[in-house]
């Protein structure tokens, strides 16, 4: 292994914690990344990863802790202070400034690290660099134009011109074309050789077995676990430590038959408009009685079906069915919104209105259902948020609280209970427990257990325990498309549903 | 025939200096990312400034200095309110607006009328020879002498210099300006007062060289349409010549009508037209951006920038 | 060391107090600086203008005629705000609403019997309004196109019109030459109360406040309304069809600035003449931003601003001073307004370079 105890690390983070107001997003953080050496942060969604990223990288401060670079205890008070001295990072969302090309945006950030260069002699150096680690690239382009693959190379070589030895990337596959994380799993591995440490969030556990000499598992703003490679024997075991130990269903599951089926979608593309359609040729059915699950890594086009499904967005192509009733890809959006309870995966903005009150939330989209009556009925209102209140046991003062009050937790239950009081015949819930607590979780988990005895129920969901704990179903989406439908009960299959959804195939 | 083209075009050129050079400011304050309303006050304070500085026996550089200086310090304002603040945009604008109108007012009541200073003509040697073209362009004022150069200055900053690049970086992507270490900041207050400094010079343009002396509310609406003119112009200062020359054109027809007693079109409807133009302008930019020909707005324009942590 | 503005998690109390004594306290810093800058005592001038708007029950029965066409004006705006919309043309419509007027009074109702005179006056006075306000409804909806430069341009147009109409075909064929339209006829007046000049316009402006109230707080439009403002993803989430309501909720917005306009000629000016538009349009921005966009807010404010005409015009004839310092103290009260806001959101912190923040608050 690299790891030499000796050697100073190159980075050393001692206790860093980190708070958003009353959220603790990073306690008790200590880690080292040593020359050479490729560390692999795991870890699910709000675990605080990217925020203990941005603050290695100088975009956040610490609320407390310390940061040592090749054992100099370093505050950096921004990006570029941390940039000279050798840190810099790749963000999920590049950080490219699009209407600039890619060597302008190399000078810019050149010029801030306080080196003032030519964009001749820039130029110069992106070449020399680019052929070097085999980050070939036209630097008179516009960032703009550039593919995914692209945009990563310009990024790393902004860090490479600015002599960073500490490269972190978030998720740095997630939006990358197969031949493209391949080039990039290269480069890294000739960063490796030339003695920078990496630092590389990932979701997807083939690429942690593949580059990655040591891991670290993030839960709830800690670090939970720390191991080099060697003692991970398979992607099991891997997958084992990253979900926690309890993969064994917690909740109860009892099997009903399922009835009628509500929801058919045949041959679905789309949305309509874009050039590359997210999603292509989508076939699947619900029935009442049932959950199924389309599961898959973020990025990967769920979140373009489940809008055009919920009837946002138009598709291009393909049929619909719902409750017998035949609808084309463009006529769906029009004809159903009203009909479908529908929980999205943004809650504080789409789900809710943060500056009205419960009872005004409750009724966001059950407007129609309320009755032809021109006012609104405030004595139901308070009646029904009373009721929903009680019925799923929301935390809060009184009906009068603004949603922004809520707790993340409370607010899902808010807007599950606003969803299911329209007794729909399909339930639809995207990301549902993202970010929630434990409890909050188990209480959605209930709560949507409960609703297959009278719906449909879709669930979207990138988490893999969920859609085990939940589903009868499990449909497996990679690239835009269903690679796999796989049924719960089936132990064998459910066991490769991680590498599916890593696109690892059969 | 002749003289009248050449009296019309004199006159276009004449009457869009003002609204030229408020567009070309606030083209840099968009640019960075800040909407900024408030030219119509920053142009009348300007105006007041460069008046009043004449009046007193002020040189007239002082004058244009004053002007300029009036014109930054409620940029300066807005800036504050609108970066530090993080304050909408809009309303802070507007009341600017609505402040730099009242100052103008109220300081003014007292000069109203009054001329100090009259930047006359003044004809370029040998350049206004030329036939035609040497009377159009260069029988004017200095400050139209200035506006010739400030036009590719400007641009030349804004697309061939490094700090035309951070100003663009700024306000297009505030956030991975800021990643790369781009003080965004200082880059914003920067712009917007330099819009504010180029209200003020149009202000003092209109004050003491178009129609010399302090009148209350002698814009009648240039820096609503300068704002307007830069949305025509895609925020290039090139572009934004076109959408003045517009306003200017119109504004001459009125003159040339007036001086010659024909009225193809009546008055009032002449006076209506650089607004309503204006409004035409607003649409066929929209429509063409609804067509899938983006227009270039900065994308971060309006938006307060804030890093957390 | 340097100063940083911060999040805060937690709202301070009695926030609508503080952001009205924090706008005012600096309105009222802003004006004393333009005083002594023009040499006059501050004390002095605001003595004078408190004492001229609520000294006598003849300078507040004024403010209170004042404050006719700002309630109007500041309840168009407050309901454009309402869905994140800049009415900016207020006083365009206001002007439009004063046209629509001096049409039914001078060329469309002379035969009528007069129990239908004023009816009359009020709807074209809205329509016009409304009409007024279509313009850059449709430019919003269908185009884009925003509406803040489209309504302010809109502004000066209608004014040029008016000009063009007092100036040209209304001309008062009997007025000697003088611009402005012939008188309106008794039964175009409206009523006027307590022996002084309020006029009907007065219960109209409360009826519209009561109306647009209730409207905005009980009923399922009004909450549309209110999703659409307060949450945006939210009111496309739930399928609301946000295009209509632009233009619904602008015809509201210009029907309201109308009738401050027909009441304004029909009340006070019975005549179209100069000196009708004098910015009530734009006062009704800074009524409708310390009200908070509240509707039952705006009479509150409505007043102050009204007091605050009637001050600058006793400073005028008293002191003889510009009245035009009103429109300063407007300036500054809406930055005032801004200030106080951003205050309230964030709180200021000084960090050191050396310390780690402490943690902010548990609430």
């Amino acid at each position: 292994m690299t790891q030499n105890p000796a050697a100073t690390p190159l980075l050393a983070c001692r206790g860093v914690e980190k708070r958003f107001g009353p959220v603790i997003a990073n306690k008790d953080i200590n880690l080292e990344v040593f020359p050479g050496e490729i560390l692999a942060i795991l870890g699910e969604n709000g675990a605080g990863k990217s925020t203990l990223m941005s603050i290695i990288a100088g975009r956040y401060r610490p609320d407390a802790g310390s940061i040592e670079i090749n054992g100099k205890a370093s505050l950096f008070v921004s990006p570029a202070k941390a940039l000279s001295l050798g840190v810099g990072m790749v963000y999920q969302r590049f950080m490219l400034m699009d209407t600039l090309t890619v060597a302008e945006n190399i000078l810019l950030a050149a010029d801030a690290c306080g080196r003032s260069v030519s964009l001749r002699a820039i130029k110069k150096e992106i070449n020399l660099l680019a052929n070097r680690y085999g980050l070939e690239i036209d630097a008179d382009r516009q960032a703009g134009s550039l593919s995914m693959g692209e945009r990563q190379r310009a990024e790393i070589l902004k860090l490479l011109v600015q002599s960073a030895r500490l490269l972190i990337f978030d998720e740095p596959t997630a939006v990358l074309a197969p031949p493209d994380v391949e080039r990039f799993f290269q480069v890294v591995s000739r960063l490796k050789e030339d003695g920078c440490g990496i630092i590389f969030i990932t979701h997807k556990l083939e690429e942690v077995l593949k580059i990655a000499d040591r891991i670290a598992i993030l839960r709830k703003g800690r670090i939970i676990t720390q191991t080099t490679l060697d003692r991970v024997s398979s992607k099991r075991d891997l997958a084992r430590l990253m979900v926690g130990r309890e993969v064994v269903l917690r909740v109860d599951k009892p099997t009903i038959a399922t009835k009628d089926t509500v929801l058919e979608v045949c041959g679905l593309t789309g949305p309509k408009g874009s050039m590359q359609p997210a999603f292509t040729d989508i076939s699947f059915n619900v029935c009442r009685g049932e959950i199924l699950s389309i599961i898959g890594v973020a990025g990967n086009g769920q979140a373009s079906l489940c809008k055009t499904i919920n009837a946002q967005t138009t598709g291009q192509n393909g049929t619909i069915q719902f409750l017998g009733n035949s609808f084309d890809a463009a006529t769906w959006a029009t004809r159903r919104q009203s009909e479908i309870a529908y929980v999205p995966e943004d809650r504080h903005h789409a789900g809710s209105v943060a500056g009205m009150d419960l009872a005004e939330n409750f009724l966001l989209t059950r407007l129609e259902q309320s009755g032809n009556s021109f006012w609104l009925q405030h004595a139901r209102m308070e009646s029904d948020i009373q009721t929903a209140v009680q019925e799923y046991s929301i935390v809060t003062h009184s009906s009068r609280t603004l949603a922004g009050q809520l707790s993340g937790g409370n607010l899902q239950k808010l807007i599950l209970a606003r969803e299911l009081a329209k007794n729909p015949a399909l339930f639809i819930a995207e990301q549902p427990t993202q970010g929630l607590d434990i409890s909050a979780t188990e209480e959605v988990w209930q709560a949507i257990l409960a609703q297959r005895q009278f719906s449909a129920v879709l669930l979207f969901t990138g988490d893999l325990k969920e859609a085990l704990s939940l589903s009868d179903r499990i449909a497996v989406m990679f690239s835009g498309r269903i690679i796999e439908i796989i049924n719960a009960g089936d132990a064998d299959s459910v066991g490769r549903i991680g590498l599916l959804m890593a696109g690892a195939g059969g | 025939m002749i003289d009248d083209i050449v009296f019309i075009s004199q006159i276009t050129i004449k009457s869009s200096i003002g609204v030229l050079l408020a567009a070309i400011g606030e083209i840099f304050a968009e640019r960075s990312g800040i909407l900024n309303l408030g030219v119509e006050g920053m142009m009348l304070v300007g105006a007041l400034t460069g008046a009043a500085i004449g009046l007193a026996g002020g040189p007239p550089l002082l004058a244009l200095g004053g002007g300029m200086l009036a014109g930054a310090l409620l940029a300066m304002l807005h800036a504050f309110f609108s970066i530090t603040l993080r304050a909408d945009q809009t309303l802070s604008g507007l009341a600017i607006a609505i402040l730099g109108g009242g100052l103008s007012n109220f300081l003014g009541r007292p000069i109203i009328g009054e001329v100090g200073i009259r930047l006359k003509a003044f004809p370029l040697p040998y350049l206004s020879d030329i036939p035609v073209i040497g009377e159009i362009f260069f029988n004017q004022s200095v400050l139209v002498y200035l506006a010739y150069l400030i036009i590719p200055f400007a641009s030349y900053v804004l697309f061939h210099t490094r700090t035309g690049l951070k100003i663009r970086a700024v306000g297009d992507d505030a956030v991975s300006a800021d990643v790369i270490g781009i003080n965004v900041t200082a880059i914003r207050y920067c712009c917007t007062i330099f819009g504010g400094i180029l209200a003020g010079l149009g202000g003092c343009y209109l004050s003491l060289a178009y129609t010399p002396g302090w009148k209350e509310n002698m814009t009648a609406g240039q820096g609503w349409i300068a704002i307007a003119m830069v949305i025509f112009s895609l925020w290039s200062p090139y572009r934004a010549v076109l959408g003045a020359l517009l306003f200017g054109g119109l504004t001459a027809l009125q003159f040339f009508f007036q001086a010659t007693g024909i009225e193809v079109i009546p008055v009032y409807i002449l006076l209506m037209l650089p607004y309503l133009l204006t409004i035409g302008v607003l649409i066929l930019v929209m429509h063409l951006k609804k067509g899938g020909k983006d227009g270039k707005s900065p994308r971060c324009l309006g938006v307060p920038f804030h890093r957390e942590g | 060391m340097r100063l940083r503005l911060e999040k805060r998690y937690t709202k301070p109390q009695n926030e609508q107090l503080l952001i009205a004594v924090i706008s005012f306290g600096l309105a009222l810093l802003v004006g004393s600086i333009i005083f002594l800058i023009y040499g006059a005592n501050p004390f002095l001038a605001y003595g004078v203008m408190f004492q001229g708007a609520f000294g006598s029950s003849l300078g507040f029965t004024e403010v209170i005629v004042k404050a006719i066409p700002l309630m109007l004006t500041g309840l168009a705006v407050a309901i454009a705000a309402t869905m994140l919309l800049w009415n900016i043309g207020c006083e365009g419509q206001f002007v439009f609403g004063a046209l629509g007027a001096t049409w039914a009074a001078l060329y469309l109702t002379p035969d009528w019997p007069s129990y239908s005179v004023l009816p009359a006056l009020i709807i074209c006075g809205a329509a016009a309004g409304m009409l007024w306000a279509l313009i850059p409804a449709i430019l919003k909806a269908h185009f884009q196109v925003s509406e803040i430069l489209t309504t302010l341009l809109l502004n000066y147009v209608a004014i040029i019109i008016m000009d063009h109409l007092y100036f040209g075909p209304w001309r008062d064929p009997d007025g000697m030459g003088f611009p402005g339209s012939a008188l309106f006829p008794d039964a175009a007046a409206l009523p006027r109360f307590f022996d002084s000049r309020i006029h009907l316009g007065l219960f109209l402006a409360i009826a519209a406040t009561i109306v647009l109230h209730i409207l905005l707080r009980h009923s399922k439009w009004g909450f549309r309304i209110r999703v659409i403002g307060k949450g945006p993803m939210a009111a496309q989430y739930a399928g609301m069809k946000v295009n209509r309501e632009i233009i619904r909720v602008m015809l509201i917005s210009g029907a309201l600035a109308g009738l401050a306009g027909m009441s304004e000629v029909a009340g006070i000016h019975l005549r179209l003449q100069e000196g009708l538009s004098v910015g009530y349009g734009y006062d009704g921005i800074i009524v409708a931003c310390l009200a908070g966009f509240r509707p039952k807010m705006v009479p509150i404010f409505a007043l102050v601003l009204g007091g605050l005409i009637i001050g600058g015009e006793q400073l005028q004839s008293s002191m003889h001073l510009p009245a035009s310092i009103v429109q300063v103290l407007e300036g500054a009260l809406l930055l005032g307004f801004l200030a106080s806001e951003a205050l309230l959101r964030f709180r200021l912190r000084i960090i050191t370079s050396s310390s780690p923040s402490p943690s902010t608050n548990n609430a």
